[in-house]
């Protein structure tokens, strides 16, 4: 069994399959599978003929082959012909399975494989207003619905009226009278199972519903154990729990009686379906229009046709929920792209480093602009820093660098030339960022300081960046080494620990222009220190944009820019600031404030009591 | 749920006959309904051997004797027995069906209680995640195994039972070669069975893997972006699909597979049946009718052997299931009243630790003759590094813990000669995450004392500086907090579960603070909160915050298991020890976050946050 994915399961831009209509998208999802699933459809077909000649085979194994001189080589044959026709009817079965499962699957595969690509290359803009909890549940289980839709639902309808079609025609070729008799309860049937089963799918999400309430509220009640405990709320929680498990007993208790309605009273209906059927060709047998075989072959036609009808109903209620999850699908597929490797220049090279910004205007959401009128010009290799409180506006401007948003008005240009004609590709290649909040991905130590250089790297060398950015020692301390699991399933990293890891892998990744946003902000002071020295290593020689909020973290920056509201307020060296008073200056004098303060406090307690 | 990286464990579960014995004595209390749905699907089931008789009885008796009346008779018997079947097949589903969902309930909810008195030490060392496969996933395997398996084993039995008796009185030569059949029915569908399921398991490993990696991708987008990984992350991601691809290939092949073999299986034995009988009619030794008849039972006899091979197949995930819960129920709690424990209204009055020691691992003590007096109504300040013992201490006071050695006395009495809850009903605790409900503002701060007047919930919440920002809340009192708490801000969410310990009027009060900045308004409220629940209690407070340690009476440095300095603020700082280092520190710090006014809003709610990682979400299940 040859199981690797089939090819035209990649290389398909699924924006494609976007239509007006839900059923005109399915099928160009269907695109590069027609031919399978068509071929699904036809051996369904060809398989349920075969069914159907195994009745007719009866016909004449009683009709003819009984009264027949030399039964005993005729005999033989019609039993070897039972095994064919079920070994034809098998074979062909099979292979519509396996068609069915190669397309429905390979749906899937290029779907998930799409979707996970698309979203990797959405804007920042779409992630920032887009819940993680929404995408993932469309991306999984939106996405095995529509699996489902064609690997059970749409086939098994096809199923079914092939089913419907081949028995049927063939009921024909019996009697006409009797067959267009077998079928009159078809209608009633179908229609009986539609409105059976939209109900029962509405019941079945009730009970769903209280099932995600009942978890919730024992989920809460876990990871509150503490909570719990400390107000000795045993009991309440037991009679909270108890409400949502009863109310999801009485839900379920009603689903369950929507279904001992339905079934006895279609058992009904059949049954008088199939007594009037029978008692008619027994008539017909005894004044005989037909002959016992046709009556053999018409009973066994009818129970072919009858017992599947009554799942029709729930295919097609479940084939609507298919419809919905394609919906909620395209609704990611049709978001536009962020172009990596587009634009008017295609450097080769590295960058200088020189950046200058010229009234740069830059806003989120329309009409509330967090950047106006922002100029600067930084040197290759030269450090600014960026001092202002949350919402000024900093990071804004350093988002811009990696083309992680595109700027309004004004220019940005970097080595001369415009940063809109860069690739983005190129430009993150050259920028290297070190957030506040580290992420580290869950895998091992090693594979994270590797994480995204686009290049082997040796042990060496991985080694080398772990000392330089002082985290060596501590990875030493693990009982795996680099090669320690990081995350829920591995251990857990403090964040200085996090952020000298993420100053390793950029280490490695060795960029022309380094960011660094607040860094420090969220490690204690003793590592604090040991984080410092690192930096300061990392921004030798490159162009560095330090954000930060405090005096000492920035001093030494060859250009200082002050922000507030979206605006530069103060611009210059330490000394420069120092001298021109404002902001920089008040903040710079708190210093010695502090001194004096801890002084006081000492003297406070230092007096006998 | 919010685990999603919550793997599907592996069991090889071998057939346990003691947890099958206990699995049934979960419907013990139920036998009657049982046996009537057992009755019930076993009527169902004769009938349909009935009516393949009745079948032959019509071609037999009816056409070919040419008796109308005979044929007539016939009929009426039908029509009858149909109506007596759909009967059957509405009890069976009704009370299986019931049933099924009465049992998940009631394992649920012995899981549950048992889980309330279970002990923290079980919490400290067990996933969440983990409970709640056992608590949902679990017992439906469970409840399944006594109601729809069950009924599908008596149908099967039963239904091959009455084809074999059906058959012998027609020809016992020919029942022969079903006799054959069968054994080679069942081990051919159990080998299927089995083997589709062990895909399907993969199927649903690589699912959850699937979705792990959706969510770190989504979640780490910046960095993904930002360092190119695009291309190779795509590469890793198609590797987990194409498993996928191939696993769900593999068990729709082999279910597409399993149909057509059966079938064939089958036509093997009718033709044989054809072969032989035919000869049979010849000597006048069978009728049509009767050949028929043969046909359709071993047609038919397919479904149940599939049926019976599908229950064994699931039977053991359903035993390995079983076993895991009962591993749950089965766990004892460490920390239980003691056989006449006394209740005491108020838990007023001097705490003493005597030559308290406690470990979690023995290797590893965490206290080691630890000794503290600590009068009614004083404010206790634990300081010191990370993992000294300072959460031990309060843990040990709570009596989420008790001593491995040495004695606790509260107002003169080992603790552990009071019940818990009378300890715990008179504790109030705010932990360093605070930890709220889905529900109401005020069905949070309620928590605290359940028979609270409205009036004493807003009495609480102003002492706890909790008022103002609820009111400015859209519905008051009656916002939703989300799942959790998510929809208020930490701050706020201290100030409510401060609120809810204030309204529980403990005579011990225990907080943990918090080490995560709170802006400026907050924080004074939350001072204000602590000092009024302080003024009627005894405090433990393992304090961050210097207004905090100083306002406590005694402070404690807890370093190494054991008290390393203690005294007042002032005596400390003379001392100038280990205290003066870190409260000169943290001064420095302090001072500078306060005076820099760069640090203004750090957490208030600024507009547009592009920094940082997103936050997963909770999945809806």
């Amino acid at each position: 069994m040859n199981s690797n994915p089939p090819a035209q399961s990649y290389n398909y831009d699924l924006k494609q399959t976007l239509a007006e209509r839900r059923l005109v998208g399915f099928w160009r999802m269907l695109t590069g599978f027609r031919l399978l699933y068509v071929g699904a459809v036809a051996f369904l077909g060809a398989s349920a003929l075969f069914g159907m000649a195994s009745f007719f085979l009866i016909r004449y194994f009683v009709d003819e082959a009984l009264q027949k001189p030399d039964l005993h080589n005729v005999l033989p044959v019609v039993a070897l012909g039972f095994v064919g026709l079920a070994l034809l009817q098998g074979t062909f079965s099979f292979l519509s399975g396996r068609l069915t499962a190669q397309t429905a699957e390979g749906i899937a595969l290029r779907l998930r494989n799409y979707m996970f690509d698309h979203i990797q290359h959405l804007t920042f803009a779409y992630h920032d207003k887009m819940q993680t909890g929404e995408l993932i549940q469309r991306c999984t289980s939106d996405v095995d619905t529509m699996r489902r839709f064609f690997s059970e639902q749409a086939i098994g309808v096809g199923r079914i009226a092939i089913l419907f079609t081949v028995n049927f025609a063939a009921l024909l070729t019996l009697h006409v009278g009797l067959a267009l008799l077998s079928v009159i309860v078809i209608p009633p049937i179908v229609i009986a199972s539609l409105y059976f089963f939209r109900r029962v799918s509405k019941a079945w999400e009730a009970y769903q519903e209280q099932d995600a309430k009942l978890s919730t509220t024992l989920q809460e009640n876990l990871s509150g154990v503490r909570v719990v405990k400390a107000f000795a709320r045993q009991d309440y929680e037991r009679n909270k729990f108890e409400g949502d498990n009863a109310e999801k007993f009485q839900r379920g208790k009603r689903f369950m009686m929507m279904h001992s309605g339905f079934w006895p009273i279609t058992d009904i209906i059949c049954g008088a379906q199939i007594i009037g059927g029978y008692f008619v060709a027994a008539l017909l047998v005894m004044d005989g229009t037909i002959t016992v075989g046709t009556y053999l072959a018409y009973a066994g036609l009818l129970m072919n046709i009858i017992n599947p009808i009554r799942n029709l109903g729930r295919l097609i209620v479940q084939m609507s929920t298919g419809m919905v999850s394609f919906d909620r699908v395209s609704e990611i597929i049709r978001q536009e792209r962020e172009p990596l490797t587009e634009g008017v220049v295609q450097p080769t090279g590295s960058l200088r480093g020189e950046v200058v910004f010229e009234n740069v205007t830059f806003e989120y959401e329309p009409d509330t602009p967090v950047l106006k009128d922002i100029s600067f010009r930084v040197e290759p290799g030269q450090t600014v820093a960026l001092l202002g409180s949350t919402g000024s506006g900093k990071t804004s401007v350093v988002s811009l660098l990696p083309r992680f948003y595109d700027y309004k008005d004004g220019s940005i240009r970097i080595d001369g030339v415009e940063l809109r004609d860069y690739p983005r590709q190129y430009l993150r290649r050259q920028i290297g960022i070190v957030e506040q909040e580290p992420f580290l991905f869950s895998r091992t130590i090693r594979e994270n300081i590797t994480y995204g250089v686009g290049r082997e790297v040796s042990d060496d060398e991985v080694i080398a960046a772990a000392r330089a950015a002082a985290v060596h020692d501590v990875i030493m301390t693990f009982p795996d080494g680099y090669n320690t699991l990081v995350g829920e399933r591995g251990v857990t990293l403090s964040g200085g620990q996090k952020q000298r890891v993420v100053l390793a892998r950029t280490l490695l990744k060795d960029p022309r222009i380094l960011i660094l946003d607040d860094a420090t902000s969220s490690v204690d002071a003793e590592t604090e220190d040991s984080i410092r020295g690192a930096l300061l290593r990392l921004m030798q020689g490159r162009t560095s944009f330090v954000i930060a909020h405090r005096i000492q973290t920035v001093m030494h920056a060859d250009l200082i820019l002050v922000f507030d509201k979206g605006h530069i307020i103060q611009r210059g060296t330490h000394a420069e600031l120092l001298a021109q008073g404002g902001m920089y200056r008040r903040v710079y004098e708190l210093q010695s404030r502090i001194e004096d303060e801890l002084e006081k406090e000492i003297a406070s307690v230092g007096l006998p009591l | 749920m919010s685990d999603f990286h919550y793997e599907e464990e592996d069991f090889q579960g071998k057939f346990d006959g003691g947890t099958f014995v206990r699995i049934l004595q979960q419907v013990k209390p139920y036998w009657r309904r049982v046996l009537f749905f057992v009755i019930a699907v076993g009527i169902v089931s004769l009938l349909d051997g009935v009516f393949t008789y009745l079948n032959k009885l019509i071609i037999d008796e009816g056409i070919l004797a040419n008796n109308q009346a005979r044929l007539l008779e016939i009929m009426g018997y039908y029509g009858a027995l149909i109506l007596v079947q759909a009967v059957m097949v509405f009890a069976f589903i009704y009370l299986c069906g019931i049933l099924g969902q009465r049992v998940m309930y009631d394992l649920r909810k012995k899981v549950f209680n048992h889980l309330q008195s279970l002990s923290f030490s079980y919490f400290d060392r067990t996933p969440v995640g983990w409970i709640m496969s056992r608590v949902t996933s679990d017992t439906e395997r469970m409840a399944e195994l006594v109601t729809w398996n069950l009924l599908d084993i008596a149908w099967s039995v039963i239904n091959i039972g009455v084809a074999l008796f059906f058959m012998a009185t027609i020809h016992w030569q020919l029942t022969l070669i079903v006799l054959v059949l069968i054994p080679v029915l069942f081990v051919v569908a159990v080998w299927f069975k089995t083997k589709i399921l062990v895909e399907f398991r993969q199927v649903r490993k690589l699912n959850s893997k699937i979705t792990g990696t959706y969510n770190e991708n989504i979640t780490g987008v910046r960095v993904v972006k930002a360092l190119n990984r695009e291309k190779e992350n795509l590469k890793e991601f198609d590797g987990l699909t194409s498993s996928m691809y191939r696993s769900a290939y593999r068990a729709a092949w082999l279910s597409a597979l399993f149909l057509p073999v059966v079938q064939l299986l089958t036509a093997l034995a009718v033709g044989a049946v054809v072969w032989y009988g035919g000869l049979q009619i010849e000597l006048g030794g069978l009728s049509i009718g009767s050949i028929q008849a043969f046909i359709a039972y071993i047609t038919f006899m397919m479904w149940p052997v599939q049926e019976m091979a599908r229950v064994y197949a699931e039977m053991q995930q359903a035993i390995a299931s079983a076993e895991r819960f009962f591993s749950l129920l089965d766990s004892k709690p460490d920390v239980v009243d003691k056989p006449g424990a006394i209740s005491a209204p108020s838990m007023r009055g001097d705490i003493e630790f005597e030559n308290v020691t406690f470990y979690y691992q023995p290797e590893k003590p965490v206290l080691t003759n630890f000794s503290l007096k600590v009068k009614a109504g004083e404010t206790i300040a634990l300081v010191g590094p990370t993992g000294g013992g300072k959460s031990t201490i309060v843990n040990l006071v709570s009596r989420f813990y008790e001593p491995k050695e040495g004695v606790i006395r509260i107002n003169g009495r080992d603790y552990t000669e009071y019940t818990m809850s009378a300890i715990q009903s008179r504790l109030g605790v705010v932990l360093q995450t605070p930890h709220l409900f889905s529900g109401t503002v005020r069905e949070n701060i309620r928590y605290g004392r359940l028979d609270a007047t409205d009036a004493e919930i807003e009495e609480a919440a102003k002492l706890a500086g909790a008022h103002d920002f609820i009111l400015a809340l859209e519905k008051g009192y009656d916002e939703a907090v989300g799942e959790g708490g998510v929809l208020l801000s930490v701050g706020q969410k201290q100030l409510v579960s401060l609120a809810r310990a204030i309204l529980a009027q403990p005579d011990i009060f225990i907080m943990d603070e918090a080490t995560s900045s709170v802006d400026t308004l907050t924080e004074a409220l939350i001072q204000q909160g602590m000092e009024n629940v302080m003024k009627n209690s005894t405090s433990f407070v393992i304090a961050h915050r210097l207004s905090t340690i100083r306002r406590a009476d005694r402070i404690l440095v807890i370093e190494n298991g054991g008290i390393s300095e203690m005294g007042s603020h002032a005596e400390l700082m003379r001392h100038k020890g280990h205290y003066y280092n870190l409260y000169m520190t943290q001064f420095r710090h302090d001072l500078e976050a306060k005076y820099d006014p760069f640090a203004n809003g750090k957490n208030g709610t600024n507009g547009h946050s592009s920094n940082g990682a997103k936050k997963p979400e909770e999945q809806v299940a």
